[in-house]
This record gives C-alpha cells, structure tokens and sequence, in this order.
C-alpha cells in the first residue's frame, strides 16, 4: 500500500510543477500584452483579441445571456457534464468494439492478417472528416421506435476514435503468454476460451491499461471535435463555437468555454490516473516498455 | 597514507589502493558499506581478479578505480594519479558486462569512438582501428552493425573499443558473463593472448572462480556487508595451454580461492563491527 | 491454422469484400445518397471533381505541413531543453501528461482572435502545438532513456555533456522522434482539417465538406473525405519512407508510444 501512497505524493508533486507551469503561462500571457502596448506586434493583443487574465476569470459570473439567471460559469459546466456523458458513452462503445477485434484478432490469424492494416491505416487518415456526413446518415436511421438521435453520431465518433488504441494494446497484450506458458497451458489440455480466460486475459493486463488511458484521453477528444463537426447542440465543443462569435462584445466568454474543455479533460485523466492506481497495484512496480 | 604515496612515487605501480572506504545511502535506513578500509596494490603489468560474492563491493571498487563513482575516505592512485585525472587523461580502458555497444555505428565506428573524442585525426583512427579489428580477428565485419553479430564478437568488438586509445591500464566488469562457457573459454584465451601482447595492466571483476585462477596472477576475495578484501591468492601458472585447465596447480589454486570465499561466508557477524569506521 | 497464410492477400480480400458489400447493399436497398453513396458514385464524383479536390486538399495539407514542421521545430527545442535543465523538464511533463485528455483544438477561437482569421496563420497554429506535444514527449523519453552503462562509457572516456549528447543521447532519440511524428502527422492533418469548421478561409478540405453536405452534395462530400483520407495516408507514409531512409535497416528498434 505504501507504493500507492508514493505514487500520490509524486502525483502531488507534479501537480504543484504543473500549476507553476499553468502560472507561468499566465504570466507571459500578461507580458505578451503589455510588450504589444510598447511596440508592434505581428498578432492582435488588444483587450478585445487576449483579455486580461482577470477578465477570464470574471468571465464565470457574467450572466449567460443578458438578464438570465445562469451565468456562463453554470452553462459551461452543464455543457461539460453533458460532453462527459457523450465521451463516456463512446468510450464504453470503442472499448467493447475493440476488445472484440482483439480477440478475433487474435484468434484467428486470418483476421489479424486482413484487419490489422486497416486498424492501423484507420488511424493516420481523417475520418473526422466524415462527421458531418455521419449527422446526417444519422437523422434519417431509425430502428423500429428508437430514432437515431445526435448525440448517438457523437459518441460514435468518439468510439471510432477511442477503439483503435485499445485494440492494439489488447492484441500485443493477448499476444503476450510467454511460449513456455502456452506450452504449460497446452499440457493441461486448456481449451481455447480456457487460455483465452486464464492466461491470455490476466497477461494482458499491463498493457491494457496503458490502452484504456489512451482510449479514454482519445474518446474525449473525439467528443469536443465531434460536436464541433457536427455542430450537435448542448456540450461543450457547440459552446466555444457560439462563444467565439460573441468575442466582439464578450471576450472573456469563449475564454471561459476553453477552461471548461481543458477542465473536462483533466477530469478525465484524473479519473484514469486513479483506475490506473486501482488496477496496477499488485503488479510489479518494473513495468514494460 | 604514507606508504601509499611511497608506492605511487615508484614507477612499477600502476594502482595503489589504501584506507578506501564507500557508503552508499548515508543516513538511509537502507545505507550499504560498500567498501570497508581497502588496501590493494597492483604493479604495472599485472593481471589481478577481484572475485566474491554479489553485494561484496567488487563491482564498486571497479568504479572508484575509473571516477565512474566517488568514494568517501582512503586514496586511489592510478599511475600516481587521481582517478579523476587518470579519466581526463584516458589513462585507462572500460569494458562491462553488457557490450554497450552503439546500435547505429558500425563496428569499426563502435571502436573508434573512443579515439573521435580523444581528438584523433580520421586517417590515425582509420589505421589504429583495422589494428585492433586485426587484433580481435574480426577484420571481416569491420562494416557490420553490432546487432549483427553474436555475443561472443561483440564483446570482442567493446575489449577493442577499451584498447583503442592504448591505454595502460584495462577494467573489466564481468566480460564475459553473459557468454555461454565454450565462448567463455575461447575469449579467456584471445584475453590472455591479448595481455601478452599488449602488457596492459588489467583489473578483471567475476564472479567464476575458475575463470578468475585461469586469467590472473593474482586473485583478490572480496566478501559483502560491509565489502571488503578477505583474502589474496597468487596465482603462478605460467604460461596456459590446453593442460592448463586440467592441472592439479590449476585445482590447487581454485580450492584455495573458494576456501577463502567459504570462510568468510560464515564470518558475516563478526565483521559488521566494521561499519562505521571512516 | 494455416501458417502459409500471405500477408498480402487477406488485407485485399477483406476490403473486395468489404467495398463489394458496401455497393450491393446500396443497389438491393435502393439507399439514397443523402444515406449512404454507393463507392461507385463517389469515385466517379472524385474523378469527375478532381481539380476540386486537388485544391482542397493541397490547401489542408499545406496547412498540415506547415504546422507539422513548426511544431516539430518547437517539440524537438522544448526536449532539448527538458533532457538539459531539470526544472523544464519538471515544468513541461505534467503539463504535458495532462494535455493528452484535453481538446487543443479548443485553442482554435482564441487563436482566431489574436490572429488575423481571414489568413492561414491561426490553423497552423492550432496544429502546431497539437503536433508538439507527441514529439517532445517522445524525444524526451528517448535523450533521458539512455543505457546506463552506455553512459558510463561515455564518462570513462571523458565526454562533456554536449558531446554525450551528440554522440549518444541524439542517436537513441532518433527511433523515438519517428514514433513521435508516426503520431503528428496524422494529427496534423486532422487538425488542420477541423480548425477550418472554426470559420475562416473556405478553400480547405473540412470547409469543402461541410458546404457540400449543407448543399445535400453527399456525393461530392464523400468524394471529398476521400481526398482527406488520401492526404492523411500521403503524410503517414511520407513519415515511414523517411523512417527508412534515415534508419539503417532492420536497426528500426521498435519503441512503444
């Protein structure tokens, strides 16, 4: 228990280095501006374009929209709450997809074969750039009763992108049983599913997490471009984009919706850092790379 | 400290160890001595073997010897001088267990390393690398990559590298331990071969018993908690042949080496009264 | 199982019948474009609008290209300085542990404030920075994960700091740096692609398929993602080809992300 303890403490540690960092950004933010007062420089840094710190700050009470009783601090969280709903969503999609890809995977070396290019080739092309077609596939799909709704397009996007990591740790890890454990499997007469469940799955553990993590970061992402694509109502990504259109009379605004995204994926990388603690913890601390 | 500086005003001395003492993790619960109150004396020329268990300090001794880590009381001389100068004045070769050899040079790249930061002209190190490649009897891979080669070579590749600026004196740290025994006794002959004809002093750290009576003069018996010398074994086997290894003066010597290790294996407790003294 | 198994053909057996299925599904279903476009009808939308794309995608991937190297330039710097000053290292890695759950896209609004939006100037931006982090994660990684007695060696034979650093730690970073940028480059392109739906400039390709879905073009739009999806795979193998060059072969020692 006294190693979780130091990884908290450490964790701790880079958090307080962190918020230096996020300090000292802060700090040249407020230098950039007032070096732009003295001489020209080659980006806009009026109050309109960079406001001031505090006027970001201030931007959380400001009332959403003229004589409302939310103020933006209130919209934004919603707004993020909303989009964590979404990320959960394709993330639980993308995990389940990818888990069942590695398994087929791995099983049958025909699939590894023919899928594995695409897995991979799936990853270094834009497929984003199918979101706002995928709207609009979506609002003419209904299965029986359920009509497709928005929000589904959304969270399939951030599965689209959250699956792919998974499935490629999971695969490496369900690859992972040394020959001599097969062999020792093998001699026990194991089964297929009894290998899969015995020793395939509990391998796979150290590099599953390392993949959930990067899932999980990916299916948030996914979610913010996605509602920024598809200009789906009521998250966070729509947030900035209407907010960006307000700089004009309420710079501080869209400043404040930034934080929210920010805020909603450390959130997110909180929440893993502490499955990852929960889940590694009778692992030997000596990793693999 | 006085005989010390005696022997290191005398020529013949290529190391003279004395009073030398290590502690790692000052004031850690986990603190370790790892070398208590060494004396060692190596003339030029010498081919010693510190030998002991793991944890005896053999290692660490290796290291203090090349300024590779600091110690806390005693003097080191190498050739009259501190190993900090010895370094700067690449007074002495390095080859370890690992070969560490770099993946992106070729071999004759790998030996000439250590002449490019010596500042040497690339037609010398051209010349002085085919020298050594002809030396190791790896002449034909001089442009292969080291990953292309087996253990054996490589490790013959990094015992080329530690020659190349023909440094007096050689540390070896387990050379060979990684080797399987067939390879291990032919590379112990091409090492012997090599001493012979270079007349490097040579400091070699094993764990093998045989392997530390076969190669030295002089077998040097460490022993851990806190590490220090136990026990020194000469060793007289002329010149080694293929008899050499079957030789009852060969059986003698490595009795004895594993005597001295036994006793003190049983003397742990009484020699903890050690720690401390700096 | 059949271990004779090639590794050419299953991959073009799965996308036959793949693409097959696709089409018969579209021509026994009767599905409208606005659906699903069959591949026949967005392939001959891609050839028949094919100045179209090209100048979309040239646009994008100029975008790309600009941000991939900026941010690489700034990624490589920053590591630089992390492997040689603790308290950047200290500084940076947090921040960029963090950043990997956070949406930098997000940073394209502001951008467009301080910049002027109507040029190319804020995209590139917005991409380089999502391009830095993996690359100075990555080089960082590889400049401190050194081999430990590989740097003894290096002190027993008296190198300073600069000169380890360019004949041992530059050396072991490069396989990292090509992992780094095997994920930056298609970021780059995704990024560039999705800053243009911030508005602005209406040439690129994300502008071009966001107006032609609004216009019911389905075809076109999907002949459009097709184009992206060829410069995203240009810039991924443009990496791989570099790769080989730059590394000797089979000395491409695989690094985990």
């Amino acid at each position: 228990m006294s190693a979780t303890r130091e990884r908290i403490a450490k964790g701790s540690v880079s958090l307080l280095w962190a918020l230096a960092g996020i300090a000292l950004i802060a700090i040249m933010w407020e230098l950039t501006k007032f070096v732009g007062t003295l001489i020209e420089l080659p980006f806009n840094t009026s109050d309109q374009a960079m406001p001031h710190v505090w006027t970001m700050l201030s931007g959380f009470t400001v009332p959403e929209v003229r004589g409302s009783e939310t103020t933006v601090f209130q919209a934004v969280v919603s707004a993020a709450s909303y989009s964590f709903t979404l990320a959960l969503g394709g993330f639980v999609i993308g995990v389940t997809v990818g888990l069942i890809l590695a398994i087929v995977m791995q099983r049958f070396l025909f699939m590894e074969r023919g899928l594995l290019p695409f897995v991979i080739a799936s990853q270094t092309v834009p497929l984003i750039a199918l979101a706002p077609l995928i709207v609009g596939i979506g609002n003419q799909i209904s299965f029986g009763p359920v009509q497709w709704s928005t929000t589904y397009s959304v969270m399939f996007i951030a599965a689209y992108l959250a699956f792919f990591p998974l499935s490629i740790g999971a695969l490496r890890g369900l690859h992972a049983p040394s020959p001599t454990s097969l062999e020792l499997m093998r001699s026990y007469a194991a089964s297929n599913n009894k290998v899969l469940w015995k020793l395939r799955f509990p391998s796979s553990i150290p590099y599953l997490v390392p993949a959930l993590k990067v899932s999980a970061a990916a299916s948030v992402v996914g979610t913010v471009v996605a509602e920024i694509s598809t200009g789906v109502r009521g998250g966070i990504g729509r947030l900035m984009v209407e907010y960006a259109r307000e700089t004009t009379s309420q710079p501080a605004k869209v400043y404040v919706a930034v934080f929210g995204a920010i805020a909603l994926g450390l959130v997110v990388a909180a929440v893993i850092a502490a499955v990852d603690v929960l889940l590694t913890r009778n692992l030997p601390k000596k990793g693999l790379t | 400290m006085t005989p010390t500086q005696l022997d290191s005003k005398n020529p013949g001395s290529a190391l003279a160890i004395s009073g030398l003492s290590k502690v790692f993790n000052v004031g850690n619960p986990n603190e370790v001595t790892a070398l208590s109150d060494v004396h060692l004396d190596v003339h030029t020329g010498e081919f010693i073997s510190l030998i002991g268990p793991s944890g005896c300090g053999k290692s660490t001794l290796l290291r203090v010897i090349g300024d590779l880590t600091a110690f806390d009381s005693g003097s080191v001389q190498v050739a009259g001088k501190s190993p900090e100068e010895a370094r700067k004045e690449r007074l002495y070769g390095i080859a370890f267990q690992q070969a560490a050899l770099f993946d992106w040079r070729t071999v004759t790249r790998n030996i000439e390393l250590p002449l490019e930061l010596a500042g040497w002209q690339k037609s010398q190190r051209q010349e002085r690398s085919a020298e050594l490649l002809d030396m190791v009897q790896l002449s034909d891979f001089a442009h292969h990559r080291p990953w292309e080669l087996s253990g054996g070579m490589q490790q013959r590749v990094a015992i080329a590298r530690s020659l190349a600026v023909d440094p007096p004196l050689l540390l070896m740290d387990e050379p060979f331990g990684a080797l399987d025994e067939m390879t291990r006794e032919r590379m112990q002959n091409e090492l012997l071969k090599i001493r012979m004809e270079t007349g490097k002093t040579i400091v070699f750290v094993t764990h093998s018993i045989p392997e530390a009576v076969y190669l030295s003069d002089r077998v040097v018996v460490m022993s851990p908690r806190p590490g220090r010398i136990t026990a020194e074994i000469e060793v007289n086997l002329g010149d080694r042949n293929e008899m050499t290894r079957e030789s009852d003066h060969f059986f003698r010597c490595v009795t004895s080496v594993r005597e001295a290790l036994r006793v003190h294996d049983t003397s742990n407790s009484t020699s903890s009264s050690h720690r401390g003294e700096i | 199982m059949n271990t004779k198994l090639g590794y050419v053909w299953p991959p073009i057996l799965v996308a036959t019948i793949f693409l097959g299925g696709w089409q018969l599904l579209v021509v026994v279903q009767d599905l409208k474009p606005f659906l699903l476009p069959a591949p026949s009808l967005i392939a001959s939308e891609f050839s028949s609008g094919a100045t179209l794309m090209w100048g979309a995608a040239y646009y994008t991937a100029t975008t790309a290209f600009l941000g991939l190297i900026f941010g690489t330039v700034l990624g490589l710097i920053t590591a630089l300085l992390a492997q040689r000053f603790i308290t950047v290292d200290k500084l940076a890695a947090p921040l960029a542990a963090g950043l990997a759950t956070v949406p930098i896209i997000a940073l394209t609004p502001i951008l467009n404030n301080m910049f002027n939006i109507t040029s190319r100037t804020p995209r590139v931006l917005v991409t380089a920075i999502i391009v830095l982090f993996p690359i100075f994660v990555n080089v960082t990684r590889g400049l401190i994960q050194v081999n430990a007695t590989q740097l003894e060696l290096m002190r027993s034979l008296n190198a300073t700091p600069r000169t380890t650093l360019r004949v041992l730690r530059i050396p072991n970073a490069i396989p990292f740096f090509f992992t780094g940028l095997k994920i930056a480059a298609p970021l780059a392109v995704i990024a560039a692609l999705v800053a243009e739906y911030f508005g602005g400039p209406q040439q690129g390709l994300g502008s071009r398929i966001a107006s032609a879905a609004a216009n019911t073009a389905y075809g076109r739009a999907w002949a459009y993602v097709l184009a992206a999806i060829i410069t995203g795979l240009i810039f991924y193998l443009a990496i791989i080809a570099l790769e080989r060059l730059v590394t000797p072969r089979t000395a491409q020692v695989t690094t985990t992300a």
